[in-house]
């Protein structure tokens, strides 16, 4: 059974491996084009011509020339925190901190400096060597960003290769 | 001067009255008196809530707001920090040391191959399959002091820890288990009690071919006589002569190893488990037999 579970597996190597191309079909077609050129077929799209040829309407409404309004313009942010939500009644983060910052298992939040890509013509390359790095948050904007988010986003998480993996505990540290 | 104190203690005892609530009295300073809200001089009045304005009125604004400027909460850039979050695998760390400990402790066997479900039946490590573990590797720490000869079945394995456990005449192989097949085997009484049959193990994503094809990781994918080999490197590599397994009196155990879809050693896919009757139910349909043997 291992020998056939081996098989299988290698069966599904060689059906992920890259299949070679049929080469030798295409430059025929290239070539074979050279001195009798294919007949002219009518274009697929006709050129507008220039100018106002528009059928004009009677009176034009004001509505086209103003855009739509559009659902996602009358739809503002909430960025209201849920201290109990509607269905399970529980407390919901704020997904606004959860895409900006990251959480240490330690405490401490990291994130970028802001304008780190806007503008950067202006910006000197050590102020845009300042604006990369990435930064800590001082203790009222943690205990802010703590409150804002519910308490999965501050369990330990064990990933393959995490970069921030020797960051999630504090060494060393003196009170 | 000793019996003195006895005989007036005895005495005491017969002469003062039985201990009762009325005679009982915490120790002082132990309790605090509560400072109920809304009650009396200094919980009445403005009750806590500070005088006038917002604060005292409820009317506080929501959580980050500033007045207006933009909150610093949206001031920053956004990155992808979290990105992708619920789709990386994670895999719960297990140290030497502890592997070790749990041994010495007699908690896990090292007469038997160990597999997650004794460790998790050890209560050694806590797997949540459900918040993306895909298992448990094996970390260094204890390498120096660690001395049992075990045959270790993990999901991860580092260079160092397959060397420290080979060194000691144990075997390590890393497998892989996907999500449902390693909630089955973290939990396998409450799989039982469900009364389904056992799933096939399904074989590793295309990220993961490679590490558990590759003979350096210990993959159960990989050729076994390349694996003969990687140990062999390793030994040279850290400088220990390599026990020779087929020596030992527990080589029949230290070599048993699971089948690619076998979720559970003893047990093959397609078998129903009966606790209440101890009776186990095995498939004779053709074409469930060909799906369960694939």
């Amino acid at each position: 059974m291992a020998a056939a579970a081996r098989g299988a597996v290698s069966g599904i190597l060689r059906r992920w491996a890259p299949r070679a191309l049929p080469l030798s079909a295409l430059p025929a077609r290239c070539v074979g084009h050279g001195p009798a050129p294919a007949p002219l077929r009518a274009p697929l799209w006709a050129p507008r011509p220039l100018g106002g040829n528009r059928p004009q309407t009677a009176a034009p409404s004001v509505l086209s020339s103003v855009t739509p309004l559009l659902p996602s313009i009358l739809q503002q942010p909430a960025r209201t925190l849920t201290y109990y939500g509607l269905r399970k009644g529980k407390r919901k983060s704020v997904k606004a901190v959860v895409k900006r910052f990251l959480r240490l298992h330690n405490g401490l939040w990291v994130r970028r400096k802001a304008g780190y890509k806007k503008k950067l013509w202006k910006k000197s390359a050590s102020q845009k060597k300042r604006l990369r790095e990435f930064v800590l948050c001082n203790r009222t904007q943690c205990k802010l960003l703590d409150k804002m988010t519910t308490s999965f986003w501050k369990r330990r998480n064990w990933y393959v290769d995490d970069p921030y993996q020797k960051y999630q505990d504090r060494t060393n540290l003196q009170v | 001067m000793s019996g003195n104190g006895g005989n007036r203690a005895l005495e005491l005892l017969r002469s003062l009255p039985r201990v009762s609530l009325a005679n009982l009295r915490p120790n002082p300073g132990s309790r605090k008196r509560e400072r109920r809200r809304g009650r009396g001089r200094y919980g009445g009045r403005k009750c806590g809530r500070g005088h006038k304005g917002e604060r005292q009125r409820g009317n506080r604004p929501r959580l980050g707001f500033e007045g207006g400027q933009t909150p610093f909460y949206l001031v920053i850039p956004k990155y992808g920090f979290n990105e992708g979050h619920s789709l990386r695998r994670q895999y719960q760390p297990l140290s030497l040391q502890r592997l070790q400990y749990l041994i010495d402790l007699g908690r896990v066997d090292p007469t038997q191959p160990i597999d997650l479900t004794q460790l998790i039946n050890a209560r050694g490590v806590t797997v949540q399959p459900l918040k993306r573990d895909y298992g448990v590797q094996l970390v260094e720490e204890g390498a120096d002091i660690f001395s049992a000869k075990v045959n270790i079945e993990v999901q991860r394995a580092s260079e160092l820890a397959i060397a420290a456990i080979e060194k000691n005449g144990g075997v390590v192989t890393t497998s892989f288990y996907d999500p449902r097949s390693l909630g089955i085997l973290c939990k396998p009484v409450l799989f039982f009690l469900r009364g389904q049959p056992i799933p096939k193990r399904m074989l590793p994503p295309e990220d993961l071919v490679r590490y558990y094809t590759d003979a350096r990781s210990r993959g159960y994918l990989a050729d076994p006589s390349k694996v003969a080999e990687a140990r062999l490197e390793l030994a040279k590599k850290y400088g220990y002569i390599l026990p020779d397994i087929t020596k030992d009196e527990l080589f029949k155990m230290l070599s048993a190893r699971k089948d690619p879809r076998q979720i559970f050693f003893g047990l093959a896919p397609g078998w129903i488990v009966n606790l209440t009757d101890k009776k186990i139910l095995k498939p004779t349909d053709e074409s469930l037999l060909k799906y369960y043997s694939t």
